[in-house]
């Protein structure tokens, strides 16, 4: 199998588009969750998530998500300078779930008001996941083999570790992967609903945490061969050593009590990357902030990585979980902590859990010896993905 | 010739759920060699699944607490898991596609806001609105706890699932993989692809098979129902939404140069969207020669759904056993030799190619 490593990255996150303004806030420690103005938060608890502040001008026949989904894939494709003989033949794997739902959920209200909005075709067109792939692939001319995963929370990341089969198995050579969600109604209703939101900015890993805060962005990277990168000059920001994709098969939104699903991804990762548990430093965790996810991730930690023996801390603190997109944008956040030998922290952590036996970087980025670090995705219906990075 | 370094992959389960036939690959094998009717049923074109025939597969607490698409892929994944025998605490991967997801919860959890508020939303349904609802449930139902995918995209769903799957046993990372689509009709949803100008039969159900290894399925004994000959997914030229002009496909090429021989006969999506079919011929005629093969398909009788493409896989895997490939209502059955192709190809440029032989058959 052919080693795969990372050439371009492009990000729309809660900080702004791009990549820098993206790292610019992890390494402050900055949060972006504030009271939301995309959805009417009246009736409910929680007001808050972390929207992203500004994207590319509105289009009527484009959803949010296909502009936070284009403009993050642009900048991805521009970093890594692939030509259009490249792109001709890239992979296009797009973790998603909400697809345009927002713009569907403006319809489906004016229905329900008994009218018909204008735009409502382009609306309905753009409504399920596909979409983001069919508009990435129509206009940035990626004609190599495309698929879209939803694998809930863990969306984002399943699309790298697909895009990396597909090179490492000689399918082709070059892959644009990333995941991409956008606000939506039915997000923000259902985890009020289910009671797992903080009316505060999410606390991952605090012993008073109260749930997560939701967010929305884009994060896509370019993959390639890593003899292919070296051909044509490219300096690659990290090298995807491994990846682990388990199910719990246990429940359809809790995970197993003991994070087994969730260990047996990290101890997949280790084994595909051939590498020891005591090689990774870092860990860029899932971190929801949920009382039980938090202590069940950190068990599952301890397990594979042993108690206390690595850094850990939660990206969600500062951008929220954003949901599809949350997997590739903790992927970059862990590719830019190898290339920056510093762990981003995890914002809001100021009583830290004493039942979570780690060091969890709170409120302040820390500078570290990075060699390798993982990034762990869990999505609803026990979905495990752990992606394994090693420095570029 | 066929790549050595890849492993043979085979099918040893077939679970079929529709309103034409309920079973495993005998039931399919009967439904497909007597002549059938074509099926048109309502006001608009579709075919419904008899709800009494749902619950029968179903036990009481699923039926309650479960979706109905969620019922559908559980009763199919278990239809395949049980006629192949294979033990899914070995591991056992799931791979579903899916063109729709659960969008009957998704309309009734929004109904239960703009009713009621907030207080009309249900944490129960709520975990129904992401489309891989379907996926975690059956891979509770049959203790899947390998890689588990949900994949969406228009028409070829049940193709891309079962070519994912067959990529990852033939790569060795996984042994045995359950590769299903699954699609529901909700009326709602009909009227807005009615909206959009969507076209032909539509239809609902799941088929799942069960794609093993072939050394790990001959180990352990298992009868071998059909090969994945050979298996590629690519995109060609479209809008979103769009019919493409160009029918150059590499995927055509991929599966048939992996499997080794040029298909003798197909399973086609022919989905009855005019613009779409005739698309397809175009990149059919360009990768196989101006004179198909015998083509099929099962769109009449079925009706276009996620569970479909996995329908014909099944389908062609019968075919390759028995040497008949059905007919369209009222036509002969044409006897076939050698190995076909399951071809589909979806607006928007999706595009996937499965070569199925029978077992012992070699190229």
């Amino acid at each position: 199998m052919r080693r795969v490593v990372v050439t371009g990255l492009g990000v729309v996150s809660p900080f702004g588009p791009g990549v820098k303004a993206y790292w610019a806030g992890l390494a402050a420690g900055s949060c972006a969750i504030r009271p939301l103005t995309l959805i009417d938060t009246g009736s409910f608890r929680c007001r808050i998530g972390a929207e992203v502040p500004e994207i590319p001008p509105r289009s009527p026949r484009r959803s949010r998500a296909d502009r936070l989904a284009l403009a993050a894939a642009a900048e991805a494709l521009d970093d890594a300078g692939l030509g259009p003989a490249e792109r001709r033949g890239a992979a296009l794997v797009v973790g998603a779930v909400g697809g345009g739902m927002m713009e569907a959920e403006g319809w489906y209200w004016a229905r329900a008001r008994g009218e018909r909005p204008p735009g409502w075709a382009a609306a309905l067109r753009a409504i399920l996941p596909t979409a983001h792939a069919e508009a990435l692939g129509h206009r940035l001319r990626l004609g190599g083999p495309r698929h879209t995963v939803v694998t809930a929370c863990s969306s984002g990341a399943v699309a790298l570790a697909e895009a990396a089969e597909l090179i490492a198995d000689g399918v082709v050579d070059v892959a644009l992967a990333g995941g991409v969600d956008a606000m939506t109604r039915l997000c923000f209703m259902g985890f009020n609903a289910l009671k797992l939101l903080d009316p505060q900015p999410c606390r991952p890993f605090d012993r008073d945490r109260h749930g997560m805060s939701i967010g929305e962005g884009a994060a896509f990277v370019v993959l390639e061969s890593a003899e292919h990168a070296r051909a044509r000059g490219a300096a690659p920001h990290a090298e995807l050593a491994g990846h682990g994709m388990t199910t719990d098969a246990y429940h359809v939104t809790a995970p197993h009590p003991e994070g087994e699903g969730m260990a047996r991804a990290m101890t997949a990762a280790l084994a595909a990357a051939r590498v020891s548990p005591a090689t990774v430093a870092y860990v860029n965790a899932h971190g929801t902030a949920t009382p039980q996810n938090d202590r069940i991730e950190a068990r599952a930690i301890a397990r594979v990585f042993g108690e206390g023996r690595v850094l850990v801390s939660s990206s969600k603190s500062m951008i929220g979980h954003t949901m599809a997109a949350a997997g590739s944008l903790e992927a970059v956040a862990t590719i830019l902590a190898l290339a920056h030998q510093t762990v981003p922290p995890t914002a809001n952590l100021t009583t830290p859990d004493p039942e979570v036996g780690f060091d969890c970087v709170p409120i302040a980025a820390r500078e570290a010896a990075l060699e390798y670090a993982v990034s762990n995705s869990f999505g609803f219906g026990g979905q495990n993905v752990t992606l394994l990075f090693h420095r570029g | 010739m066929a790549d050595p370094a890849r492993r043979e992959v085979v099918i040893t389960g077939a679970g079929v759920v529709n309103a034409a036939v309920v079973g495993d690959s005998s039931a399919l094998g009967a439904w497909l060699s007597r002549p059938r009717a074509a099926a048109r049923s309502g006001a608009r074109p579709a075919v419904r699944l008899p709800e009494a025939t749902l619950a029968g597969l179903i036990d009481p607490g699923e039926g309650r607490r479960l979706s109905r698409v969620c019922q559908l892929g559980i009763a199919a994944a278990r239809l395949a898991v049980t006629e192949s025998g294979v033990d899914p605490a070995r591991g056992l991967g799931l791979v579903v596609g899916t063109e729709l997801g659960d969008f009957t919860s998704t309309i009734a959890f929004a109904d239960g806001y703009l009713a009621r508020g907030a207080g009309g939303l249900s944490p129960l349904l709520f975990p129904n609105t992401v489309m891989n609802t379907m996926v975690a449930t059956s891979a509770i139902a049959v203790g899947a706890r390998e890689l588990a995918l949900t994949l969406n995209v228009p028409t070829v769903a049940g193709e891309l699932a079962v070519a994912r799957a067959a990529a990852a046993i033939a790569s060795g990372r996984a042994d045995a993989v359950l590769a299903g689509g699954v699609d529901e009709l909700d009326p709602l949803v009909t009227e807005m692809l009615e909206a959009l100008g969507d076209e032909g039969l539509r239809g609902e159900g799941a088929t799942f098979l069960v794609l093993e290894a072939a050394a790990s399925a001959r180990a352990r004994g298992a009868a071998i129902l059909g090969r994945i000959a050979g298996a590629a997914w690519r995109s060609l030229p479209a809008r979103p939404w769009g019919v493409g002009r160009r029918a150059t496909s590499t995927a055509i090429a991929a599966a048939v140069t992996r499997a080794g021989e040029t298909p003798g006969w197909l399973y086609v999506s022919a989905s009855g969207d005019t613009a779409r079919d005739a698309w397809e011929v175009r990149v059919l005629s360009a990768a196989l020669g101006g004179d198909l093969p015998r083509t099929a398909s099962l769109v009449p009788f079925v009706g276009h759904h996620a569970g479909l493409g996995v329908l014909h896989v099944a389908a062609a895997a019968w075919t390759s056993r028995s040497g008949v490939l059905v007919a369209g209502e009222g036509g002969t059955p044409a006897r076939v030799a050698g190995g076909g192709l399951v071809h589909g190809l979806a607006r928007g440029g999706g595009h996937v190619a499965v070569c199925v032989s029978a077992a012992n058959h070699s190229s």
